[in-house]
């Protein structure tokens, strides 16, 4: 399908990965405080609970664009280029913060605070990539 | 910490050497920070037997696959300390935010506390055969399973949507980058010792290069290089008798990540509030601000970093720094001017990782800065971002 790099799930990321496979995103979300997380980390970067046994929910994954870049030349294999990359501040916390390939394309005209949702690349049968695209005034 | 810094001028950097910076040689980079660490001993009018500390930092800061071989793409206090010979009582490495800000406090902590009495401060920089950045990995495991496979990968991606950021909230563009990338090779075509000695950069040739990572190209990055830098410190009362003009440290102010992110997930926001806070901390133990500097180095592996310090150290209000550099207001040309990169930077230098800011200080401050002298009491450099680094200020002028 591709020959991107793909990310390793483990034991703390493999609900988010069998998630995206789905076209879901659910984010880690800490069972003492109850704020989300990207990425989960061994404690909760909120509470600092020692036991934050995240449970991944899902959120709108919506958001707005903080910033982009067009990538022209890319550090790593299996990429074609140009592609655009958006640093998107999602709707459902603030401070979240997700960077994704934007699916519209490497041309496509943005603004700082232009609306966006969450989309997913498959690059294998059972790995997903979060992604945007532009969702209009909504 | 709040207040004057208790080693406020009590701890002087008393002598120097660094390296040519080539591109790339065969030469093991201990082979070079070994001549580089003895003629900044003889320099400071020591011999190494008296030098009983050694700090520094030895990441080697690229993203391709590269095994650090200490002595040989590397170089550790603990290998430098080993090989000059001598007596030694007191090495440590400096493993956290900001390399050289952060080995510089280390040499200042080890002097104030009487760990030991001359220190070595040095950082020594390789550039490795093949690609710098390139990986060829196909699957990414950790930390990087959140951010590789979109493609976001390396410093320079976020770095390029932080400066668009910029770009895109204060109105700057490539023409006002082109301002400070032409400024930094000016002044390191002036560099006898630097990679781009005699090969300035013209502002037609910068805007023809086409942009990597929009909205920065090659030429707003440092380039890769093998260089050393050393410093020699010691305590004040030491310091009046060797034969150099010392240079004190006033103050500094370091800052660290706010928020939890995914790997290199650098933002403007960020580095601005982490900013605020490195910003009093520095002032506040230097008992100096902003207009008391007569010359500020300030960080540019990357040209927006420019942008950032200036504004968070105070020169300049925020969002106009770029019109601040277009005015003239770093140009080293102008005597009056903050000469921001008169010491090249990295841009004008290569990837040596703050020593183009601490050298420039240091000469400046103690009139050792030939053609370039400027007239100099105080200044500051800084390294890093300003929520991944650090600042400091030195002076001539001790009070
Ligand atoms: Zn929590």
């Amino acid at each position: 399908m591709t020959n991107r790099p793909l990310p390793v799930p483990d034991e703390t990321s493999a609900p988010y990965w069998a998630a995206c496979a789905e076209h879901v995103l659910k984010l880690p979300r800490c069972s003492s405080c109850g704020e989300f997380t990207l990425p989960p980390d061994v404690t909760c970067p909120h509470c600092q609970s020692p036991e934050p046994d995240f449970t991944f929910e899902p959120v709108s994954g919506r958001g707005k664009v903080r910033t982009w870049t067009v990538i022209r030349h890319s550090f790593l294999s299996g990429f074609e280029v140009p592609f655009l990359l958006v640093d998107v501040e999602l709707d459902d916390q603030p401070h979240i913060r997700m960077v994704g390939r934007l699916v519209d394309g490497p041309e496509t005209p943005l603004r700082i605070g232009d609306r966006v949702a969450v989309a997913f690349e498959d690059l294998s049968s059972d790995i997903a990539v979060p992604a945007f695209t532009l969702a209009g005034a909504s | 910490m709040s207040g004057l810094f208790a080693a406020h001028n009590r701890i002087a950097v008393v002598g120097y050497a660094h390296s040519d910076v080539v591109r790339r040689t065969a030469e093991p980079l201990g082979i070079t920070a070994l001549r580089t660490a003895r003629a900044a001993i003889e320099d400071a009018g020591l011999t190494p037997e008296q030098i009983d500390g050694f700090t520094s930092s030895s990441l080697l800061p690229s993203s391709g696959e590269h095994e650090a071989q200490d002595g040989i793409s590397v170089v550790t206090s603990d290998w430098l300390a080993k090989h000059l010979g001598g007596h030694a009582h007191y090495v440590a490495g400096f493993q956290g935010i900001g390399q050289l800000t952060g080995s510089l406090s280390l040499a200042i902590s080890t002097l104030a506390s009487g760990a030991a009495d001359y220190v070595l401060l040095h950082r020594a920089l390789h550039n490795p055969a093949g690609k710098y950045n390139d990986n060829p990995m196909t699957e990414f495991a950790g930390d990087q399973q959140w951010s590789a496979p979109q493609g976001f990968f390396g410093a320079l991606p976020a770095i390029a949507m932080v400066c668009n950021e910029y770009c895109q909230r204060y109105g700057a563009d490539r023409e006002s980058l082109a301002d400070l990338v032409v400024e930094a090779r000016k002044n390191g075509a002036r560099l006898p010792w630097s990679y781009w000695h005699d090969k300035p950069l013209t502002r037609e040739a910068y805007l023809a290069e086409p942009p990597i990572n929009d909205p920065m190209s090659r030429l707003d990055c440092d380039i890769p290089v093998q260089g050393v830098g050393v410093f020699i410190l010691t305590t004040a009362e030491r310091a009046r008798d060797l034969p150099n003009k010392p240079v004190y440290i006033s103050g500094q102010g370091f800052g660290y990540p706010l928020h939890h992110r995914i790997p290199l997930h650098w933002t403007l926001d960020e580095m601005m509030e982490a900013g605020e806070g490195l910003a009093r901390r520095l002032w506040e133990s230097s008992g100096l601000g902003p207009g008391d500097i007569d010359t500020a180095q300030v960080y540019d592996a990357f040209s927006p970093f420019v942008y950032i310090w200036l504004e968070v150290l105070g020169f300049c209000p925020v969002g106009e720094a770029h019109r601040f550099v277009r005015d003239g207001g770093i140009d080293s040309d102008i005597p009056e001017s903050l000469g921001a990169l008169s010491g090249g930077g990295a841009i004008g230098n290569g990837r040596l990782h703050g020593l183009p800011q601490l050298l420039e200080c240091y000469l400046q401050l103690s009139g050792r800065a030939g053609e370039r002298q400027r007239p100099t009491t105080n200044a500051v450099m800084s390294y890093s971002a300003p929520h991944f680094g650090g600042a400091v200020v030195l002076t001539n002028d001790p009070v």
